[in-house]
Order: C-alpha cells, then structure tokens, then sequence
C-alpha cells in the first residue's frame, strides 16, 4: 500500500484531474468521521460498535450532464479512477437523458470551522461513556417493581467533513452529535407498555450533567411513564382539539411538512407547495423554519455538500409560504437562491436536498395559559413513528398521552393516534407557545432515497383545533 | 488490492490487538466494487401531454426518440473496509475504519481491544474458529464482469426499457435497474484462520407502470446471478406482461379463506424473511423461536424438504468460507417435514459444544460488510421441487387465489410468530383451473409456521433469490380480503 496525500491534497487533485479531462465543474467531498453506539440492556453492555468513515466523493459536470463517484481507498490513482468514473457517468449519462443540469452560481466560500465544546467526546473515555448508559438502567430498575426491561442507548459521531470546487470554494467544518436514550417496558398481568426519554444535539458531553438531562433524570421520566402508562385508559375517537409537546411538533414539522418544501419534489412538480410562493397556508401565528446553525439545541451544520453556507429558511412566515429548501440544482431550475440544503448521506453518496434543524417558530403563549384554553381534548406528546404521504397525509402515533378537560390533565391515554393532513392543521392551530425546543440524535436519522442524514426537528407546546384522533398506526 | 496484500493487513492487525492486550483477535477485510445503472424511460413523456403544443403525428415521429431519453442513474466506486473484532476475559470488542491503510487499520485493532475492556464477560464465549478444510466452489467469479463498461450496462438498461415501452400503449412508465459487484473478502483470526476468496454478482431488475382510465396498474421482474448476461429480454417483457395483465382488476365478492398458490416471487418475500429468523440457532437459545424444542419432529408437509447449501455451483450465496472463516457446507433444515437442524454461527455453535455450519455473515441493509457484527444467515436455501409450474398448479387448484409478483409489508411480519399479514398488487381469482379476473389490492394474512403444514403441492419452477432457491406452491388456509 501506497500511503496516501492529505485527504484535502488529494481532493484538490481530483477538482483539478476533473477540469483536465473537460469538466466544466468539479467538486469534491472528503470526510473522516466516527460513530460509536453503545447499548446496555438490564444493566448489561450488550454492544460496543464503532465505525470510522474515510473516503472522497467526486461530483463532476460535464455539459449539463452529472457524473459522481466515490472512493475509499486513499491514494492518488484510486481518486484518480473515481474522478475519470464520474466523468465517464456524465458522458454515458448525456446521450440517455432529457434532464439537464446547471447550478445556481453562489460566491466561493473559504472556510475552516472548528467545533469547540467543553467536553469533546474524543477527549472522553469509553467508561465514562458505558457508565451514562449504567447509571440509566440502574435509576429505572430501581422505579419499581413493575420495570421489566431497561434499554439505554448512548451514541456519538464527530470528526470533520471536507469540501473543495472548482469554483475556488475550499471549506471545512467538524461536525458532532451525542445522544442518550431509555426505553423502558413495563408490565402488570398481561398489560405490557412502554416509554422513553432521550436528550441529544450537538453538545458536548458535559449536556449530561445538567440538571434536567443527567442519565439519572431522564431514567426516573421513563420509568415514571412507563408505570403511568400501565393505568392508561384507550383513547377516544373523533375529532378533538389538542396540545402537543414540542417533539410531536417537531416530527410535524420535519415528517409532515418539512419534505413538501425540498425543492427536488417542487421541480418535478410532485409536492403540493409547487407553485404557492406567496400563498396563505397556516394560521397567523404559525412559523416554520429550517437552518444549519440554530441558536440553541439541533444539529449544527455550517455549510452543506455544495459548499453552500446553510442559510435560515423561513419556509412558512406567519402562515404564508416563503422558500423552499434547496441545492444549487433546484435553485438554477427554479431561478431562486440556494440555501444551503443539499445534503449527502457520507462520501459515496451524492447529494440531495435534504432538512437541517426543523422546527415551528416560538410563538409568546405560555404552555400552561395555553393548556388552560383546551376545555375537551387530549394533549398529545412525542412519537415513535407513523406515515406520511407525498399528500402532507399523516399518521401518527404519540407516544403519551392525557384526556384534559378545562385545562386540566385527568388520565392518561393509550394508542393515541392523531391523523389528518397537514395543510389542514396548520390552518387550524390556536396558540404557539414560548417554550421552543430542539431535538437531534445520531441513532437514525431521517431517510430519502437511500440516504440517511442527522436533523434536528422541533418547535414549542402548540394549541390545535379539531384534529382527528383513532385509526391505529 | 490482492489477496496477500489483504492478509498482510489482517495479519497486522491480529498483531497489533495482541499487542494492546486482546486474548484473541479476528480481522474481517472487505472489497467491493460497484456499478449500477438505474434508469426511469421517458416514454411518459409524450404520453402525458409534458410535450405541449407538439401535433400528435408528429409525436409519434418523435417517440422512438423520446422513448430513449429518460433519467438516468449510475453509481460507480470502490468501498474497502475493515472490521476487527478482539477478546479480553470472555468480552467482545469490535471496531471497524472504511480504509485499509496500515496506521486505520491498527487504530481500528486497538480500539475493539479498548472496547472489549469496557464489556463484561460473556459466559456463552468459547473461542474462535480454527482453521478447517474449505470446499471446492464452482461458478462464483465470472471474469467478464470485470470488463462490462459503464455504457454496455447503461444500454441494456435503456433499451429493456424501450422494449417495455413497446409492448403495449397503455404502459407509461418503464424503469430498469442493471448492477454489477465484484467482492473480495478475507478472514484471519488468531487461531490461524486465513482465508481469502473472490465472487461476482449481476442483477437486474425491470418495473413497469401501465394506466387506462382510471386504473392503474404495476409489477416487475428481476435476476440475480454469478454471470454477465446480456439476455435480460425476457424478465424486461415479463415486467410489461405482468403490468398489462392486471387490468380490470375487480374485489372478491367475499372474504376468501381456503388454498392460494404462491408464485415463487411471492412466497419468497414471505419465506426468506420468517422462516431463516426461525432457524437461527441463537434465537432458539435466546427463546425468540417457536422451533425451539421441535428437531427430530414434524414442523411441515412431509412434501416439503429445504436445505441450506452454501456450496452450490453459481449460487448466490456460495463462497468457500463463511464471514468467520469457516467452511461452507450443506445443512439438511427440514426433511420431509420432519425438522432436521438450525444454522449455526461460531458463536451459537459453542455456545452447544458443536461445529458452526458456517452460516456467519455480515451483509447489512444500511452498511458495509466490513462495519458489521456476524449474525446468521442462510447461504442458499433450497426447497425441493415438486412438480409442475404456475399454470399447472393454478389447474391442480381449480378454484381459489393466485398471488404473484412482490407484496408489500412482508417486512412487517412478526419473525417470532410467522404471523403474516401482507398486500398483493398482482393477485388473480381461479375458477375452475383459470384466471377469472385479477383482484384489487388485497390483503393476504396467515402464519408462516402454519403454513409449512398446509402445504398442499410444491412445483419444479425454480427462481434464484438472494438467500432462497424456491419454486411456487399451494398453501391452504390462507386469508384473502380486499
């Protein structure tokens, strides 16, 4: 084995071969990241897993057609190869296609950002890490009795991302993400329930020692929900007016409304936002932003695989729908600015217009003056998943619940899934709460077209008329 | 990067685990190159009014044309990586880097030591394997792969699709997948393993999308092979011909409980997700099987016989070692109904005081190989043929449900309980020996387990999938409702 240039030497080389053999834009994409995930069950390390990711990406444009590839093997002829691959893809790609690319021309960008926290998971030991995950399970065995099983996921990726084009923009950024989360699954006769709580973002590990997010903390929460859970009763169905928490406005948010406004789906015509710039589509109140570097919580990104600062996107501005989320691409065939959103998986994958930080805009209600104005209804927290359509169509399931009447919480429900559409709940939301917050974690991640990527989603408490609660996700 | 340079690596890194204090280490190398084309026909394009203020005739003109212009896809690159697992006290470490260069790969060596420390013993811990005789394999490098260009596969692509496009007007839609892999892979653990062996595979896959009035209809077809093939005009017109065949789709009048046939496309989606999960020797120790307890007894039809064989000449899954290094072989599963064995990894094997059966692998849905732990697998599981093909059985069936093509939610099938319960876009009524009418989307439920017992007839049509070599059959008691 030949060993091999600087990742950044070997990218500079790759932009410059490409330009060589005719491109007319070249770009490369290098990264050296880690991810370790460690999982303890009933106070067992069950697995330890860590994965280092090194290679280069090429993108290439020959024309106005594409080419890309990947290699991962470090060495001059090997990014050699990938740059004269992506270069014949675009050739062999020119003869077959009607689409034609150009991208929207944006100034070059000269950048290495460092991320400094004060407790850096690389400077910290494995133990200290497998001890978060400990101490999780031993505080909700210890909740009671009832507690059957205990799951503590801790999780991290960090390192540093590369981006180098033709067009002389040359950036770097380190990016981080940690995460800590407990399932816990209670079980009294045959009535088996379960629940979590989990904290992450781009912080440091020193996010764990504050008061409300200590592994002891969001154990005990768990563990108290899932034994609360165990005296649910079966939620009503119908329409009803609801609260719900910031996680479950912030997977609205993303899930629901957020993958209508990527550009890609506006080009091809295939999202109900095409053509409404301009438009009412939610209440007043109701703000929708997507961004790289949000002030507090999230995933923080400063640039995206364009080398393209990440700019803050007001998608929906006081109900009214202002941008879209888009990649050079999108942007030159919608004749509108880029900003920041194209977004790959790792190296070997190209990129793709893709979310950052999503959430609903603080509104200046107070969660509990709001929650006085639901008179009957149900106040719907968190969720484990569900399904959304291409349509803004939605289910999904919260993972807690409570029936309310005059503003007061009066029993917990079970199996409470709300349904709709999207574009309908934004025009009937009532109240926006002051109490805004940021959720990410490097457990999964969201997927399109075969790439997963990290965001960050959420918003405040919300006061929502007339959401159709039943149906089982 | 060649055999001894892989090994020389490996064994580097076995060296260096040592060193920092692993008892036992193991590394996992892996090579893969990749070239797929995808391509989405534009000959909806003229078909869907995208060309305004064009004269019909002149269209028409133009159609052959547009027909060949359509959005492409190709992905080409090399992923190498490296997985290292290490033994400290009965613990497990593993640590994987997407390089094989020297200093990752000893970085990646030290930190699976570093991560064994942490982890507390696990008392089911033996060892790793040692060195065995591997089995001679046959057909699994075809040498032409290696020459197939970006354009020829790009070709075949479009012009299947064209072809798709030209069987019948009402077919909008036609999108192709053709692919190429080259594999390299080596294993080399301290007991003295070391292993190396080198596979292709070619697949590709053709989907077809037709609409008239308001009905829309779809369905595909696909291969997977050790070989280049440049004959994919069948499986491109089957794609078209399965499509087509699916207007005037209609409801059952009623709930439909009573004998289906599977075709062999379809009950593969359900049998290669349950029933390798039921065999797995670590979920029957873990008590996640309902097969536990049950060798030597009747679990099936006494028609039905299925064996694992990780040495058949061309198969997919075939290769001299398994992701541990340890030989392939032949398992007997299920004989004549009768349950005759579950798949072992090393681990599991020990774990028994027995011989792995080599079913260790590290194929993963969203990483690499080499960032994977083992788990088991099957090679290529075969089930016996019986006689006769989809039309056959659809007479020996007389009256009942046809379901073909893939289904969807078979991913959502309960793998512990084999309850199933999934939807069939491709499914036809029998009456009296012949399709009646193709059915709406429907819901086709039942257990797998209970299934295995209701086999009625088993035919001699075999199709090569990922993991199972399977041809069509008749199961009674299943439900259908739409």
């Amino acid at each position: 084995m030949v060993m091999g240039l600087p990742i950044e030497d070997l990218m500079e080389k790759a932009v410059e071969h490409a330009l060589r053999l005719g491109a007319n834009f070249a770009e490369a994409k290098g990264e050296d990241t880690k991810t370790l995930t460690i999982e303890a069950i009933n106070g067992q390390i069950r697995t330890v897993s860590e994965i280092r990711n090194i290679g280069i990406g090429v993108r290439v444009l020959y024309g106005k057609s594409m080419g890309f590839s990947f290699s991962n093997i470090l060495n001059e002829e090997n990014v050699t190869q990938a740059v004269e691959t992506a270069m014949q893809i675009a050739k062999a790609s020119k003869t077959k296609t009607l689409m034609k690319f150009s991208l929207a021309s944006v100034s070059p960008v000269q950048e290495r950002k460092s991320t400094v926290v004060k407790k850096h998971p690389k400077d910290a030991s494995l133990d200290e890490k497998k001890d978060l995950c400990l101490r999780q399970c031993e505080t909700a065995e210890a909740a009671g009795k009832a507690i059957t099983n205990t799951t503590s996921s801790f999780g991290e990726y960090y390192g540093t991302i590369y981006y180098a084009n033709s067009d002389g923009t040359k950036a770097s950024y380190e990016p981080l993400l940690i995460g800590l989360r407990i399932l816990c699954v209670a079980k009294k006769g045959t009535v088996i329930v379960d629940a979590r709580e989990s904290y992450g973002g781009s912080f440091g590990l020193e996010a764990f020692e504050e008061d409300e997010h200590t592994p002891e903390k969001m154990a005990e929460e768990a563990a108290k929900w899932a034994l609360e859970k165990l005296k649910a009763k079966p939620a009503p169905a119908g329409r009803f007016d609801a609260f719900i928490d910031p996680r479950l406005a912030g997977v609205l948010a993303h899930e629901s409304f957020g993958h209508l406004s990527e550009a890609d789906f506006v080009v091809i015509g295939g999202s109900p936002l095409t053509g409404r710039i301009g438009q009412t589509l939610g209440a007043e109140c109701v703000s929708i932003i997507d961004e790289g570097l949000p002030e507090k919580g999230g995933y923080k990104i400063p640039f995206d695989d364009e080398g393209v600062p990440c700019r803050r996107v007001e998608i929906l501005k006081n109900g009214i729908l202002n941008n879209y989320l888009q990649s050079r691409i999108t942007a030159k065939a919608l004749k509108m600015e880029p900003t920041g959103n194209a977004r790959s998986q790792d190296y070997s994958f190209e990129p793709i217009v893709r979310m950052r930080n999503t959430y609903f805009d603080a509104g200046d209600w107070k969660p509990e003056e709001a929650l006085k104005e639901l008179k009957r209804g149900i106040y719907a927290i968190d969720t484990a998943g569900g399904q959304t359509e291409a349509t803004g169509t939605f289910l999904f399931k919260a993972v807690r619940g409570y029936w309310v009447e005059n503003g007061e919480p009066k029993h917990p429900l079970k199996d409470v899934a709300l349904t709709g559409n999207i574009l309908e709940l934004l025009k009937n939301v009532e109240a926006v709460c002051n109490d805004l917050e940021l959720h990410s974690n490097p457990f999964g991640g969201c997927g399109k077209m075969n790439q997963r990527a990290f965001v960050g989603l959420g918003g405040p408490h919300m006061l929502i008329k007339n959401v159709l609660f039943g149906g089982v996700a | 990067m060649d055999k001894n340079e892989l090994l020389e690596i490996g064994r580097k890194a076995l060296n260096h685990a040592h060193k920092v204090g692993a008892e036992e280490a193991e590394a996992f190398l892996y090579v893969e190159r990749q070239t797929s084309v995808q391509f989405v026909g534009g000959i909806f394009a003229s078909r869907s009014g995208a060309i305004k203020g064009l004269k019909g005739s002149f269209i028409r003109m133009l159609e052959p044309w547009i027909k060949r212009k359509g959005l492409p896809k190709i992905t080409s690159g090399i992923k190498v990586g490296v997985g290292v697992r290490a033994v400290v006290n009965k613990a497990i470490g593993f640590s994987s880097v997407s390089s094989v260069e020297e200093d990752k790969v000893l970085e990646a060596a030290e930190e699976a030591t570093r991560i064994a420390k942490i982890r507390p013993p696990d008392p089911y811990w033996v060892s790793f394997p040692s060195p065995r005789e591997q089995p001679g394999v046959e057909g699994v490098f075809d040498k032409k792969i290696l020459d197939v260009s970006i354009e020829d596969l790009l070709r075949l692509c479009v012009d299947n699709c064209v072809a798709i496009g030209d069987l019948d007007k009402r077919i909008n839609q036609a999108m192709g997948s053709v692919s190429t892999y080259v594999v390299s892979r080596a294993v080399v653990n301290t007991h003295g393993v070391e292993a190396f062996d080198e596979g292709t595979v070619f697949g590709a896959y053709f989907y077809a999308k037709a609409k008239s009035g308001s009905e829309e209809v779809s369905s595909g077809d696909f291969l997977v092979s050790r070989h280049y093939t440049e004959d994919l005009h069948s499986i491109a017109l089957n794609a078209a011909k399965w499509t087509i065949e699916g207007f005037g789709k209609k409801s059952l009048p009623q709930k439909y409980v009573g004998p289906v046939v599977f075709e062999n496309r379809s009950w593969n989606e359900l049998f290669s997700f349950i029933f390798p999960s039921g065999v797995s020797a670590f979920n029957v120790q873990e008590n996640r099987s309902v097969l536990k307890g049950k060798l030597g007894k009747q679990v099936a039809s006494n028609s039905l016989s299925v064996t694992d064989d990780g040495t058949i000449p061309e198969g997919i899954g075939t290769s001299k070692f398994d992701d541990e290094g340890v030989p392939r072989q032949k398992t007997p599963i299920i004989e004549k109904g009768v349950l005759s064995s579950f798949l072992y990894d090393n681990y599991s094997a020990k774990r028994e005081n027995r011989e792995s059966t080599g079913n260790a692998s590290r194929m993963g849905r969203a990483t690499p190989a080499y960032a994977n732990l083992p788990t088991i697998r099957p090679t290529n599981m075969l089930i016996q043929p019986g006689k006769g093909n989809l039309q056959d059985l659809t007479r020996e069936l007389k009256n009942g449900v046809l379901v073909k093509g893939t289904l969807i939610g078979a991913l959502h099938s309960n793998v512990v309980t084999g309850d199933f319960s999934v939807t069939a876009q491709n499914a036809f009524k029998i009456e009296n020996g012949e399709i009646a009418y193709p059915i709406k989307p429907c819901t086709v439920a039942g257990n797998l387990y209970e299934a295995l017992n209701n086999i009625i007839a088993i035919g001699d049509d075999l199709k090569t999938f990922e993991t199972l070599i399977s041809p069509s059959l008749i199961v009674d008691k299943i439900v259908v409702s739409t």
